[in-house]
């Protein structure tokens, strides 16, 4: 088997080593590698905050049927339980995520802290689906969702800042008490807390987190709590 | 008729049972059909005994290594585990749990 460039280390990990009895069709599809690492885009943040990306949600299509009973007997760390979700739950220790894994050979790879690592994580479920012997392909690897956080270190006045962005925000301190804030462009909704800890999500891509947070930044100075 | 898990007869005590009634049966003291009789009383006798006349408390602690979940039963591989009895510790370089639903699906 070829599977491209640099191999992930141990795709054996998750493996039982016991020679499975299932059927192993030489999977002939490669796994190649991208050659770009994201660009580290070259955000100096402002006020010296840059947000921190907490998760990547990523799907990705192994573009084969699997047999989850399969995967869950031979794969390690695998979760399946049909009366409960039709889908395995599978995670690896680095990168550190979690997979859905569908019978219809459909995958969600969510947990990763860098688009890398997502794609990474990825990678190493297909092989792992793989190496049980489906002729598993690595085909529209999506990245869905960005999650990223950050603290301005101050404490904000809510309420103004709602009645001041009813367009956009949301302030129901009996029901959750952050402001949600519905920016339109980046389309990025961010979690801002009266501590000052900010949560921003729906991003597709970093450089709209950053976008973002720079954006909503002098917003929140206004409405910092004196 | 209710239905009792077999994986006790892995264990020591089921695997001497087992051992013994092989001779049993090849000595002729006893048919095949009664060893099989003998085994079902132990798979419900030991499960009895487990649920009810057990006392005794141990926990176990160390890292987990491999989980899976599949078919109703659950793997765990830890390592380094520590069991802590009333009276002692014994420490082992890998255990592998397997673990049942304690009423089989479908029992009432």
């Amino acid at each position: 088997m070829n599977f491209g460039q640099p191999a992930p280390s141990y795709p054996a990990q998750n493996m039982r080593v016991q020679t499975p009895a299932i059927p192993t069709p030489n999977p002939t599809q490669e796994l190649s590698l991208p050659s770009k690492a994201p660009e580290a885009t070259e955000t100096h943040g402002i006020a010296g905050i840059v947000p921190t990306l907490q998760n990547i949600v990523a799907t990705v299509n192994l573009d084969c049927r699997l047999d989850l009973k399969t995967i869950a007997l031979h794969a390690r760390n695998a979760e399946y339980n049909p009366k409960r979700f039709a889908a395995v739950i599978m995670r690896i220790r680095e990168p550190k995520t979690t997979a859905l894994i569908f019978a219809s050979g459909k995958m969600v790879v969510t947990g990763a802290k860098s688009e890398d690592d997502s794609k990474l994580a990825a990678r190493k479920y297909a092989r792992i689906v793989q190496k049980l012997g489906f002729p598993a392909k690595f085909t529209d690897f999506k990245i869905q969702n960005i999650v990223g956080s950050c603290d301005v270190k101050f404490p904000i006045r809510l309420e103004g800042l709602n009645s001041s962005h009813e367009k956009f925000s949301s302030y129901e301190p009996e029901l959750f008490p952050g402001l949600i804030y519905r920016m339109r462009d980046p389309k990025v909704v961010l979690l801002i807390f009266v501590s000052g800890k900010i949560v921003l999500t729906g991003a597709k891509v970093r450089a709209q987190i950053y976008l973002a947070f720079e954006t909503i930044y002098p917003v929140l100075a206004q409405f910092r709590k004196l | 008729m209710t239905q009792y898990y077999e994986l006790y007869r892995t264990s020591t005590l089921g695997m001497a049972l087992t051992d013994s009634l092989d001779e049993l049966i090849q000595a002729g003291h006893i048919t095949p059909q009664l060893a099989i009789r003998v085994l079902g009383q132990f798979d419900r006798s030991i499960s009895d005994a487990l649920a009810n006349r057990v006392r005794s408390r141990a926990t176990i602690k160390g890292s987990l290594q491999t989980y899976r979940f599949c078919d109703d039963v659950w793997t765990f591989i830890i390592k380094n585990p520590n069991f802590k009895f009333e009276h002692d510790n014994v420490t082992a370089d890998k255990v592998k749990i397997v673990a049942c639903n304690a009423r089989r699906p479908g029992e009432s």
